[in-house]
């Protein structure tokens, strides 16, 4: 018996040292290395994508979800230094205002809702905001262009607001601003607002930055950057005619006209009086068309076929508010309109140009992204640089795809990665961008920078 | 635009609802668990009427056994590369447990008796914040089986036994739905349901030498089929996304819990050693696919599907128990347990992953009619890395390890 129990004894241990040896189950991680980078101080240089602009503003959480501040918390799992954005108070957390998704019209529409409370606004005319002056290490400006950086006045009053927003100095250029940053590792996406400006008005106002000044200042801009020797990423230029901005309002137009029994559309092109006559089969839907209806052409869309000034009237109001009745008169004398005619439908009153991306300037549009592309990528190469391509990306997943069990498409509001705007992303969407752009780093640099969770970045909030 | 949003919604949910794998649990007597869980070939104790109702006839005495197997089961996940998240379950404590009962007559040639165990389910709880959450939560399933059986002695050699298997089932399936509302919160869906389903258990026993005994075990598939579950979604209130996931939807699905065949011998080497083997064929290739069945139309579609193609497996047990007096033994074994999982199916639900399981055992008579058995367990789950692309699961590296305790008291008269 005393045997036995020294046996008992024995398996009593044996089980307990079991238990306490095989409790948890551990899986080794991955090693993390910064290879050859120093990520001592990133900078991150670009326009409102860079910044974390969504929902057609500039708030703190889109700030706090941008891809830098998610790419400088994964460069930290590396020994990367602190990463300082001009993140908007708490108290004024909205920032430059915002719009949310509030509910549904009939059908299905989505309704967009501005959010006015709690905004950075201290100026109304010019608008200016709340400023921040502390050194910062993300310098993303929404709105600025290529051509716009070595621009005197570009951060004063008169300038861009958001680059009056973070600047001390109102007459330093914002490539003195990137070249005073002095970083040890750089990201550097710009040169969308050359081309998107042009394209989301419509080709009816602003003008694609030449080849020549998009050629120069991305080089000056680089050279600033890597002028003490830092190491850095260059995002290149996703094709503006697949995000939702462009895609959503199309198949709309087009089943309207086909349910109506109307062939076509009349439509202005450019900036001047030239009209274009299309079919309804030409407009781009998932069967095929070619033609893009901005999403800011789908408050017009129900005045197809009537005789109406209405888009007149409201572009004469914001073009000459001293005088828009004077406004009105020019704008349709030299457009040669005539709103007692049907709109849309009839060469006498076109539908107007700024509400249209045709083949032509689609075309001004595919020519200046690739030319903009080559050039990005040829100055990487002569500095040896890490390239995102987010035009080969972004038309990579044109299709869609799914990660974690959840779908992804650039479908608006309902494919995860475009923001209400239909040109920015979700805060999902730049930890997909983040993501890739680590990828694209580790392949060039040797290093080992984990990825992000992007389940714990949110998509569209739904009321 | 209506169209689209209301078209693309589909996109976003219920790209498969999922439970269940290789959710098979091997805990029917603490004898067995010390000794590898092998037994088939052996006239052990009561719990023959599990392993092999052909040897509960050789049990000499009548007598009732209750035990139960408190489940420790931990799971440790990690995203594919160049990712490093990780996460850890956190299980309820899974229960299963044994109770069987047999009394003997017509001169011990036949016996009657009545089994309740719990061969099937699983316990797993990865909670809401992890990366696969739109995969799984958690997951709940339970399989009672209550098998009355008869078992008869042909001659002193041969004895065969059967019985039928009514089987109660409960499922709870819980995941995340990749829809936020206002304050970010994401949508869930449960689902829940009962089932009861039949089956049966037969053995062969076959005495042939003094200290060489050889038995077949046979436990048919058993189709629980779940019948009007409750699906209940919480998603955001807007119509357009609300009036998808309708409030009253219920569910039918069927799991098979698959067909076991097993050969064991059994062999006292000495007056104190014996030595128990057994081979366990797994017929869990009847587990196709996963499909549920709603009554109203969920995001789109009245039905989910899932494929899980499981393949047949096999599980080698080895085990020895040596008679310390006769008040006094003690046991020893491992076992060795293929996953029915192929490459590309792994699941959150069941983890899966070819597998090592050791024990250790003992059992001492505290009276003339009352008995203590002990059992303790170690399972150890190999390492595994899936893409998970075929199952609609989530990809990455699993490791699972667990820990079974066990205890029973039986009583002879």
């Amino acid at each position: 018996m005393k045997n036995s129990l020294q046996k008992f004894g024995a398996f009593a241990f044996i089980t307990g040292i079991l238990l306490m040896a095989g409790c948890e189950p551990e899986i080794d991680g991955v090693s993390v290395s910064k290879g050859d980078l120093n990520l001592d101080k990133y900078v991150a240089v670009g326009n409102s994508l860079t910044a974390g602009y969504m929902d057609n503003g500039l708030y703190r959480e889109g700030q706090l979800s941008s891809y830098p501040s998610i790419l400088a918390q994964q460069f930290r799992r590396a020994g990367g230094g602190e990463f300082t954005q001009p993140l908007f108070t708490e108290d004024q957390e909205n920032g430059s205002g915002y719009l949310r998704l509030s509910g549904f019209g009939a059908g299905g529409t989505p309704v967009l809702t501005p959010v006015t409370e709690k905004l950075a606004v201290r100026s109304q005319n010019p608008t200016l905001y709340t400023k921040y002056t502390e050194e910062i290490n993300n310098l993303g400006v929404p709105g600025i262009r290529m051509s716009d950086i070595q621009t005197p006045g570009y951060g004063s009053s008169l300038g861009n607001p958001y680059f009056e927003r973070i600047t001390a100095n109102p007459t330093q250029t914002y490539l003195a601003r990137v070249a005073a940053s002095n970083p040890t590792f750089f990201s550097c996406w710009l040169g969308n607002n050359d081309i998107l400006g042009y394209a989301t008005a419509g080709a009816f106002t602003n003008d694609i930055t030449t080849p020549e000044i998009f050629t120069t200042n991305n080089s000056e801009i680089i050279n600033a950057l890597t002028a003490n020797g830092a190491k850095g990423i260059v995002a290149t230029i996703p094709d503006v005619t697949s995000i939702p901005f462009f895609t959503t309002v199309g198949p709309t137009v087009k089943g309207l006209l086909s349910s109506a029994g109307v062939p076509g559309m009349v439509a202005l092109t450019r900036k001047g009086s030239a009209r274009i006559v299309f079919a309804a089969t030409q407009i781009k839907d998932a069967t095929g068309g070619t033609i893009l209806f901005p999403l800011t052409s789908s408050a017009y869309l129900p005045l197809v076929g009537q005789r109406t000034g209405k888009y007149w009237r409201d572009l004469a109001r914001q073009a000459v508010p001293a005088n828009p009745t004077l406004g009105l008169a020019n704008i349709l004398q030299n457009l040669q309109v005539d709103t007692t005619q049907l709109f849309g439908v009839s060469p006498g009153n076109p539908w107007p140009s700024a509400l249209l991306l045709d083949d032509a300037e689609q075309k001004d549009v595919s020519d200046a992204t690739i030319n903009f592309n080559t050039i990005l990528k040829a100055k990487a190469q002569e500095k040896n640089l890490a390239v995102f391509d987010a035009y080969t990306y972004f038309n990579s997943i044109q299709g869609g795809f799914t990660q974690n069990g959840v779908a992804y498409s650039p479908a608006f509001i309902t494919g995860n990665l475009f923001s209400l705007d239909g040109v920015h992303l979700t805060p999902r969407g730049y930890a997909i961008v983040a993501n890739e752009m680590i990828k694209a780093i580790n392949t060039k640099y040797n290093s080992r920078i984990p990825t992000a969770d992007i389940t714990q970045y949110r998509a569209v909030l739904f009321p | 635009m209506r169209a689209k949003l209301l078209s693309l919604l589909g996109g976003i949910l219920l790209s498969g609802i999922t439970y269940a794998g290789g959710f098979q649990v091997n805990l029917q007597g603490q004898k067995q668990i010390g000794m590898g869980h092998a037994g088939v070939g052996l006239a052990r104790d009561q719990a023959s009427i599990f392993f092999n109702p052909g040897a509960l006839v050789r049990i000499r005495q009548n007598g009732v056994q209750v035990g139960i197997s408190p489940l420790i089961a931990k799971t440790a996940y990690l995203e594919p590369e160049p990712g490093s998240t990780t996460a850890k379950t956190d299980n309820p404590l899974g229960t299963p447990f044994q109770v069987y009962g047999s009394y003997g007559f017509a001169n011990d040639k036949a016996r009657v008796g009545i089994g309740i165990y719990t061969p099937y389910g699983s316990s797993i709880n990865w909670g809401d914040n992890w990366q696969g959450r739109f995969g799984l939560n958690e997951l709940t399933l339970r399989a009672i089986f209550i098998q009355p059986t008869l078992s008869y002695a042909i001659n002193d050699k041969i004895s065969v036994g059967a019985g039928p298997v009514i089987a109660l089932g409960h499922v709870n399936l819980q995941r995340s739905i990749p829809l936020q509302d206002v304050n970010g919160q994401e949508g869930h869906v449960e689902l829940d349901g009962n089932a009861v389903s039949y089956g049966f258990n037969a053995g062969i026993y076959f005495q042939a030498t003094e200290n060489l005994s050889i038995g077949l075990n046979y436990r048919s598939k058993v189709k629980m089929e779940v019948k009007d579950g409750d699906a209940t979604f919480r998603v955001p209130s807007a119509a357009p996304i609300a009036s998808r996931f309708p409030a009253g939807t219920q569910f039918d699905a069927t799991l098979p819990l698959p067909a076991n065949a097993t050969l064991g011998i059994g062999l006292r080497a000495t007056d104190q050693l014996t030595i128990a083997a057994d081979v366990q064929f797994v017929q869990w290739s009847a587990y196709k696919a996963l499909r549920f069945d709603y009554t109203q139309t969920v995001n789109g579609s009245t039905f989910t599907e899932n494929a899980r193609n499981y393949e047949d497996v096999f599980i080698y047990r080895l085990g020895a128990e040596y008679a310390l007096s006769d008040q006094f033994q003690v046991r020893a074994g491992a076992y060795l347990d293929q996953s029915p999982v192929e490459n590309g199916y792994l699941t959150p639900e069941t983890p899966d992953a070819n597998a090592i399981g050791v024990s250790a055992g003992l059992s001492y008579q505290l009276t003339e009619k009352l008995g203590l058995d002990a059992s303790f367990l170690y399972l150890n789950r190999k390492k595994r890395t899936d893409a998970a692309d075929l199952s609609g699961g989530v990809p990455g590296t699993f490791k699972s390890v667990g820990y079974v305790p066990g205890i029973a008291i039986n009583y002879n008269f």
